[in-house]
């Protein structure tokens, strides 16, 4: 009896610990990524299918940016630039998806996928490919370029391994498979098993395509999504206060300035007197519009390229204070005085100047427009204010006919050329539209034009620091307002890895803290 | 009839040719020059070469009239493209999105007709006050925007009660809060146009001696008045099924239905020119096709039409 009892009991107990047995060792961990919107082309000529935000999990580039936009190791171990030629030794143990090792045959083929592109801004010499070993290959760049490798940063030189269609079996090295794909609604990927590297904590990445603000922040307080990817301003202002969503933001990346109109025909020919833009980056209280605009988020801008950039350094510019006095006084220098319904006059014209608000559109800096036309009126000059929501219209309408004295812009510079961004922004040589009406002139050309020759990274740099500080301080091409940092949105207990560079946010690395 | 159909179609074709016309011009003459978008997304400093290279690319480099000719021919046969930002066919686009939206229109319009048809007769047969309250409710829906009546929708269905969630993955139960949205204000709208029909029709002499007959509202109501201003129900209800295909976008938009709305409002922020074209032609398309299902409706509805058609 007393056996049968023992018997029976372990039979129970057996039977209660079966489920237990069964159940996997780990639950899985999910996360739900909302973006704005499906960006993935399937075209061979601008292929970006999981290259670009958000799901560049399952290709890996040869580099990647470390905290200050300068490239570091990934499936490149180590490389160097001599006499033109890059000799690069690449990361032994990594395999493609399909179990096709990567070694100097696999990473040749891979590069020179990217000549089919339009986007082909890595520009190497496809005849110069060389396999110096196993693992270390060389080759050059068709343009003599020496930031090659700072533009394998881009996400979109994600180096894919063999497939017949990369659009729908895209082989990679990265640590997430591609596991569905609903364009314009959704992209699953799931944990590689055979990742080289670290293991990410997130082992089922969702990112749902939703294109309304209003319903990313409703799909994330009601608990159909973990993380908001893609934060406006507006998202920001809405977002509630009591914990039931977190903010996290990276270092300040995003610039916002006056880009001045230095070339325009009159009636836009104010703007062309040094003195009347330098009085205008002294009438901004930047304080008090950091303080309004992205809830006190952004800091005040001594430039459009933050220090930490390329290793520009701080100090390279000055910036502004609010000193409307000096600014008034400035002006009547410029011989420019006050008139008797407070709008300045000179030889019987009107200190007016139209400013056009705002690319990429006026939505994403609002009220800025109108708080610096307030303090600009205070100083005497009358703001003709354009504000614009379609960053076409602003493009066709007034930055390429140069029919404007400011333009406002919400930018950045994602790109890891350092040149990139001042070139097409401020020479008389862009091919950018309307970006010749704000180039200061040969000075900043050439000093651009000699960077984008340069042999050395210290050698562009180093241009590139003395165009910055002509372009921002000393010519005024832009004046600097803020710096803003990229947001994301959660819900509580997620910690997400911030990065300037929002195709570099590593959403399988969220840290689960609750 | 079939030769009514023939002449209707080919009177149709100046009409077609119009708005192909529109189609492309709006597209071709729209501030935000293609090139220039083009070259900022591919991040690259370019030279002269490919510049030039881009706008052969997008035919810039032709004449307008000519590049009206080329198009307008691709259009006959039905190929538009391929769209500039995902690199897909356009048909292939509208392909993916376009049940989602005829499921989302058609399903409104049944809840429109449903609710027209609910309020517009109650509202005629109520007293006066009943019928005065309803009129009120039509004419508040109708003024409600509906990306103001999504968002309550939202808040109470999904944020409150949580009976529904608001990021589907387009299955049939994430279709009933966009479709309540729309059918809302379409149904209000509809539902004025019964409630006048039938009080015009009230008036006649053949529902009053229906009345001195002795039949009841209902009867007379669905045996009298409803023949009679079927047809113009008809013509109001294909009407409104243009009207639900277009004012779908904002609500596709809010609820993350993935149809064409989502679709064209992408499409113009990318200025993704072919997939703008290829939607303008095909909701004109659409609009052409209902309208002329409506005339058909209409002459079924009506024996003397259908009479006087059947003589020719």
């Amino acid at each position: 009896m007393n056996l049968l009892n023992k018997a029976a009991h372990v039979a129970v107990a057996a039977t209660l610990a079966l489920p237990l047995a069964l159940a996997p060792a780990q639950a899985e961990t999910t996360l739900t990524v909302a973006v704005k919107r499906d960006r993935y082309s399937v075209a061979e000529d601008k292929f970006t299918f999981t290259t670009r935000r958000p799901a560049a999990q399952i290709v890996e580039t040869g580099v990647k940016p470390d905290e200050n936009f300068l490239p570091s190791p990934l499936l490149f171990e180590s490389w160097d630039y001599a006499d033109g030629i890059y000799t690069v030794t690449l990361r032994q143990g990594v395999a493609f998806s399909d179990g096709t090792v990567f070694d100097a045959d696999s990473a040749i083929a891979s590069l020179k996928l990217y000549d089919q592109g339009k986007s082909d801004f890595l520009q190497i010499d496809q005849e110069s490919f060389e396999k110096l070993g196993d693992y270390q290959i060389s080759f050059a760049s068709e343009k003599g370029s020496a930031l090659v490798i700072e533009n394998m940063t881009h996400r979109a030189t994600s180096l894919f391994g063999p497939s017949e269609d990369r659009a729908v079996n895209p082989v990679g090295t990265g640590p997430y498979l591609l596991d569905s794909y609903e364009p314009k609604q959704q992209i699953t990927v799931v944990r590689n098993p055979d990742y080289w590297g670290d293991a990410p904590s997130v082992d089922r990445l969702t990112f749902r395509f939703i294109g309304d603000d209003n319903a990313r922040m409703l799909a994330l307080q009601n608990g159909e999504i973990d993380v908001i990817g893609e934060v406006s301003p507006q998202m920001m202002l809405s977002m509630p206060q009591d914990g039931s969503v977190v903010l996290h933001e990276s270092r300040p990346i995003r610039y916002v300035a006056l880009l001045a109109n230095l070339n325009g025909a009159a009636p836009f020919d104010i703007i062309q007197d040094d003195k009347v833009r330098e009085a205008l980056a002294w009438a901004i209280d930047r304080e008090t519009i950091a303080g309004v605009l992205f809830d006190g988020r952004g800091v005040p801008a001594k430039g459009i390229l933050p220090g930490w950039m390329f290793n520009l350094g701080e100090d390279h510019t000055d910036g502004f204070g609010f000193d409307p006095e000096k600014a008034g006084a400035m002006l009547d220098d410029a011989g420019w005085t006050m008139g008797a319904d407070g709008v300045r006059e000179k030889d019987g014209r009107k200190l007016t100047l139209r400013l056009v608000a705002a690319y990429p559109n006026v939505s994403t800096v609002k009220p800025m427009p109108e708080m610096l036309d307030q303090m600009f009126a205070a100083v005497g000059i009358d703001i003709d204010l354009v504000e614009v929501d379609d960053s076409g219209v602003y493009g066709s309408t007034y930055l390429d006919t140069g029919e404007a004295d400011l333009y406002m812009e919400f930018a950045s510079n994602n790109n890891t050329d350092p040149t990139y961004l001042l070139y097409n922004l401020f020479t008389s040589v862009t091919a950018w539209g309307g970006y010749k009406f704000t180039a200061p002139g040969p000075h900043v050309d050439e000093l651009l034009l000699k960077a984008r020759k340069a042999q050395s990274r210290e050698e562009v740099v180093d241009l590139v620091r003395q165009a910055h500080r002509a372009i921002v301080q000393d010519d005024l091409a832009a004046i600097p307002i803020l710096m803003v940092p990229n947001f994301a949105l959660s819900r509580p207990g997620i910690e997400v890895p911030m990065s300037e560079y929002a195709d570099w946010i590593d959403y399988g690395n969220v840290r689960f803290t609750e | 009839m079939l030769r009514y159909i023939l002449v209707r179609l080919a009177t149709a074709i100046p009409t077609l040719l119009g708005m192909s016309l529109v189609a492309f011009l709006i597209v071709a003459l729209a501030p935000g020059d293609p090139v220039m978008m083009e070259l900022r997304a591919m991040g690259i400093v370019p030279e002269p070469e490919d510049i030039a290279a881009l706008r052969a690319e997008f035919g810039l480099d032709k004449a307008l009239l000519q590049r009206y000719a080329d198009w307008l021919w691709r259009a006959l046969h039905f190929e538009f493209g391929t769209s500039v930002a995902t690199g897909r066919p356009v048909m292939a686009e509208i392909a993916l999105h376009l049940p989602a939206t005829l499921a989302l229109a058609a399903s409104a319009l049944i809840g429109a007709i449903a609710i027209s048809l609910t309020l517009g007769s109650l509202a005629a047969v109520a007293g006066r006050y009943t019928g005065a309250g309803l009129r009120g409710l039509t004419i508040l829906l109708v003024s409600v925007p509906s990306f103001w009546l999504a968002l309550l929708l939202i808040y109470i269905f999904v944020l409150r009660l949580g009976w529904a969630r608001l990021v589907g993955d387009g299955s049939l139960t994430d279709l009933v809060l966009p479709a309540i949205t729309l059918s809302l204000a379409a149904g209000a709208a509809l539902g004025r146009m019964v409630y006048e029909r039938i009080r015009a029709e009230m008036s006649e002499d053949h529902v009053r001696l229906a009345i001195a007959k002795g039949l009841g509202p209902l009867q007379i109501l669905t045996g009298h008045i409803a023949p009679r201003i079927a047809g113009p129900l008809a013509t109001a209800w294909a009407n409104a099924f243009g009207g639900l295909l277009g004012g779908a976008v904002i609500v596709e938009s809010i609820f993350g239905w993935p149809g064409l709305g989502q679709l064209i409002l992408q499409a113009i922020a990318q200025r993704d020119f072919p997939v703008i074209q290829a939607y303008l032609v095909l909701m004109g398309l659409i609009f052409f096709a209902t309208s002329l299902a409506a005339d058909l409706a209409v002459i079924l509805s009506d024996p003397q039409l259908r009479r006087r058609l059947g003589d020719e």
